[in-house]
């Protein structure tokens, strides 16, 4: 949003790219519940700051892997695609920041953005 | 499994009692079959005031002598329940003495009353071909528990391993993995009744002992929902597909609403428990099954076939009589209000599938 | 989250949602100052070194504490330990217009003695922190007695010191202590509750070892399988309430089941009656079972368990009469937490006054009209 001019149609420039590490996210007001844009590990995706279960305020939560069995670690259990996920700060729901959807019930997911790099600057269609 | 030598009769009015209760006549009788060392041992029987009854144990008339416990004479209860009932087949679920403390005497009973069965109601007498037997194995002996399950799997009329409701842990637990193993190796389901007796259980309510028998009678049969929602997040039944439970104690009318819990409560645990990735609701079909219980609701009410159809309970429900129990179901108390689909499904299709039962197809 | 709606000119609003499951936390070392002194001394020598107790543990739990990760004040201290903040989220936010405390810190302690006095000091603590002049300035917030139901002539002295207080309207005990609550020793806690009109309400307690609440099965392995089994305790003490003849005894005598999950009361209503048919009123009740649960006990809707076809939800309220046995509740700041706007959509049409707030001004005797804030959600 600094430089508005780079952005056309429902494209909005939301932040450089140095603004938000691999691992961070920032919350930029877009519609009524604001978006985040979230950097993992440089790929770079960007959702609805909505919750569809109970209305959350999902980018409160945390991101993580998800957990998978593997009986060769300890306790049976190991995290994979680590960041990959951000979970509900109610009620610990989790989604894939790349598609928005979950491998239990599908039909339950988040809204996305397609996000693009332009430069240094990350740019949200939305 | 099938049964060839079973061939009920064709017609609409089929019926399978899916759980008839047998007993051995005494407790001299139980210490014949167990012969020394364990004949001269102390243990209850069936009948301890522990479980609270005041009088009116078993349905009137269901002695076949005085001196004999209702349910232990082959050929008194085949006449009750074939002739008089009007049961083409009915599933034997042998009762014992309680949840033993020295697993050898246990597993020794267990032995005992399982050749009792077979000798005595299966192989032998004027109803043989329509009992279909269960036998009793311990849990808490698990080496001799497998060799049990061997040793009777080849037999034509055990359809079924029988385990105590009442467990130092909960059925989702991994050290009973060698038994659900076995069973799936025998191709027979695993039916969890109630025990009788007493003996090392912890108290039979959350808050201990009860001062009624009413909360007794009405808090026992729900414990299966411990045992069903522990072995779901335990991914039982992902690691065996194929196991099959039956809770024989009645209650499936709290399955709907329990297993609503542990679906919306699952969601956000599925992470900790990923040896079990599915919803808790996905694991019910093809997996568990239920008894009815003469207690159970919700009765007669214009809703009822709407209620068993919710949770897919049509498909899980069996008729059982659990005779002699005084708390003996019967067919006429059955909710009018089932379609005819559901009254065939509850009255025979279930059990029959389940148990593997050849039907002719006319039927 | 905020939607704001600024009112009309009317200075006063009708209530509209009351929340009958809220846990305000004391502030790090607030309720030494309330606690006994011996207690308080001891209670610190314990506490040297001695960190987290908990073993079955909810979702991220290292992380989110079994909290609303949202509800943690910027100061650093608990979820729900500033009450600016609860009312901002609750009230303001979400629409709820009055809020039933119910300290979870009341339960606590290792020794009956040190329940009975962490319930005395949580109660004092309640009075001076969030219920006073200055916290409670728009008079939304109300306040549990908290009492040790394992001492219940002491629970009842308790209760007697603080019926009356017009911000004090329910009792909080525990649940999952045994014997179960049909048994007479707990009829001084009945007593003195009846005497004063006021209701008894439980919330989820833990106890420790084998009271937990302990399944008769053997211990739960996660927090999943155990957390879902606290309905049987509740569906348990229904039964010992009824049969071991409670509400013969204390008529009156109205029970509030918080967060116990309520749609297996539909079966267990079913099975009461059955059992009662069956053996012939052995018990000597005067009613039937499901009658003493119409008329003397409640349930929270939170957690509100859903199935997958939301009719099937719709029809068991609808069976079990809903309306006249549901309170409203959202469990903040745990993570559990139910928004009620959110729960208000599940209630039927016909159901959702009595459910969101007119059983609870009634139970509890709480004013229909309260002044109107400016800027507050409308829940439904
Ligand atoms: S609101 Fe996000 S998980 Fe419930």
């Amino acid at each position: 949003m600094t430089n508005s001019e780079l952005a056309h149609g429902r494209e909005h420039v939301v932040a450089t790219v140095d603004e938000i590490p691999p691992g961070e996210h920032k919350v930029v007001p877009i519609g009524r519940y604001g978006v985040g844009v979230y950097n993992v590990r440089g790929s770079f995706y960007a959702i609805a700051n909505y919750c569809p279960h109970e209305g959350g305020p999902l980018c409160v939560g945390r991101t993580r892997g998800t957990n998978v069995a593997d009986e060769s670690r300890p306790g049976g259990a190991r995290e994979t695609r680590e960041g990959e996920f951000i979970y509900c700060p109610w009620h610990q729901w989790g989604f894939e920041l790349a598609t928005g959807t979950t491998a239990v019930k599908p039909e339950w997911s988040i809204r996305t953005y397609p996000v693009r790099i332009d430069g240094h600057q990350v740019v949200i269609t939305a | 499994m099938t049964i060839e030598s079973i061939q009920t009769e064709a017609g609409a009015g089929l019926r399978i009692d899916a759980s008839a209760h047998v007993f051995f006549a005494s407790d001299a009788e139980l210490r014949e079959y167990l012969g020394e060392p364990w004949a001269s041992r102390g243990f209850p029987t069936p009948d301890v005031t522990h479980s609270l009854q005041l009088g009116n144990r078993y349905v009137h008339g269901s002695q076949p002598r005085p001196d004999a416990h209702a349910g232990s004479d082959p050929e008194f209860v085949g006449k009750v329940l074939f002739d008089e009932k009007g049961f083409d087949l009915a599933i034997l679920h042998p009762m014992t003495v309680g949840v033993l403390p020295d697993w050898h005497l246990e597993s020794a009973i267990h032995e005992a009353t399982n050749r009792m069965l077979v000798e005595r109601w299966l192989d032998s007498g004027t109803y043989a071909d329509r009992f279909l037997g269960t036998i009793r194995v311990n849990p808490n002996d698990i080496d001799s528990a497998v060799r049990e399950i061997h040793r009777w799997s080849g037999h034509p009329k055990i359809v079924q391993i029988g385990l105590p409701m009442q467990t130092q842990s909960p059925y989702g637990r991994p050290h009973y993995k060698p038994l659900w193993r076995a069973a799936i190796e025998a191709g027979l389901p695993i039916a969890i009744h109630n025990e009788m007796g007493q003996g090392i259980t912890h108290p039979p309510t959350p808050n201990g002992i009860t001062r009624t028998y009413q909360q007794l009678v009405g808090f026992q049969p729900l414990n299966f929902v411990y045992h069903l929602m522990n072995m779901i997040a335990e991914g039982v039944f992902e690691e065996f597909p194929e196991l099959k439970i039956v809770f024989a104690d009645g209650a499936i009318d709290m399955l709907t609403p329990m297993i609503w819990r542990m679906d919306t409560f699952g969601r956000p645990h599925l992470e900790q428990t990923p040896w079990s990735p599915k919803m808790p609701s996905d694991y019910l079909p093809g997996h568990v099954w239920f008894v009815n219980g003469a207690l159970d609701g919700p009765g007669e009410v214009d809703f009822a076939s709407e209620w068993l159809r919710m949770t897919g309970k049509e498909d899980m429900l069996m008729f059982g009589s659990s005779y002699p129990d005084w708390q003996t179901a019967t067919i006429e108390s059955l909710p009018s209000g089932w379609t005819a689909e559901q009254q065939e499904k509850v009255l025979w299709r279930n059990a029959a599938e389940l148990y593997g039962i050849r039907v002719p197809a006319n039927v | 989250m905020t939607q704001t709606e600024i009112p009309g000119t009317s200075t006063t609003t009708s209530v509209r949602v009351v929340d009958c499951d809220v846990h305000p936390t004391p502030r790090r070392g607030a309720l030494m100052e309330f606690l006994d002194p011996k207690i308080a001394r001891e209670a610190k020598l314990k506490g040297q070194g001695a960190e987290n107790g908990l073993y079955y543990d909810p979702p991220d739990y290292h992380h989110s504490k079994a909290m609303r990760v949202d509800a943690f004040p910027d100061d650093g201290e608990f979820a729900c330990s500033d009450p600016t903040l609860a009312f901002q989220q609750l009230v303001l936010d979400s629409g709820s217009d009055l809020i039933m405390l119910g300290p979870t810190s009341g339960g606590m302690g290792d020794t009956d003695e040190e329940v009975t006095a962490m319930a005395a000091a949580t109660n004092l603590w309640q009075d001076a922190a969030w219920l006073n002049r200055e916290d409670n300035w728009h008079g939304r917030f109300y306040g549990s007695i908290c009492a040790n139901i394992t001492e219940p002539e002491r629970a009842a002295l308790e209760i007697e010191h603080w019926a009356g207080h017009e911000k004090f309207k329910q009792v909080l005990i525990h649940a999952e202590p045994r014997p179960s609550w049909g048994h007479p020793k707990y009829d001084p806690i009945w007593a003195a509750a009846v005497k004063h009109n006021i209701p008894v309400a439980c919330h989820l307690g833990r106890g420790k070892h084998n009271l937990l609440p302990m399944s008769p099965v053997g211990f739960m392995t996660y927090n999943h399988d155990f957390m879902v089994t606290y309905s049987m305790l509740a569906a348990n003490q229904v039964m010992s309430l009824i049969f071991d003849g409670v509400f013969e005894r204390f008529p009156t005598l109205q029970i509030v089941f918080i967060e116990h999950a309520f749609s297996w009361i539909l079966p267990l209503m079913w099975r009461m009656d059955s059992i009662h048919a069956a053996r012939g009123n052995e018990t000597g009740l005067s009613k039937e079972p499901s009658q003493y649960v119409r008329d003397n006990i409640w349930f929270t809707t939170q957690p509100l368990d859903y199935p997958e076809d939301k009719l099937e939800l719709t029809r068991a309220f609808e069976w079990m009469q809903a309306d006249k046995m549901m309170l409203f509740s959202s469990d903040y700041p745990h993570w559990t937490f139910d928004e009620p706007r959110w729960l208000a959509k599940h209630i039927p049409d016909q159901m959702r006054d009595a459910v969101m707030y007119q059983n609870a001004l009634d139970l509890f005797g709480l004013p229909s009209q309260v002044p109107a804030l400016p800027g507050q959600v409308k829940a439904f």
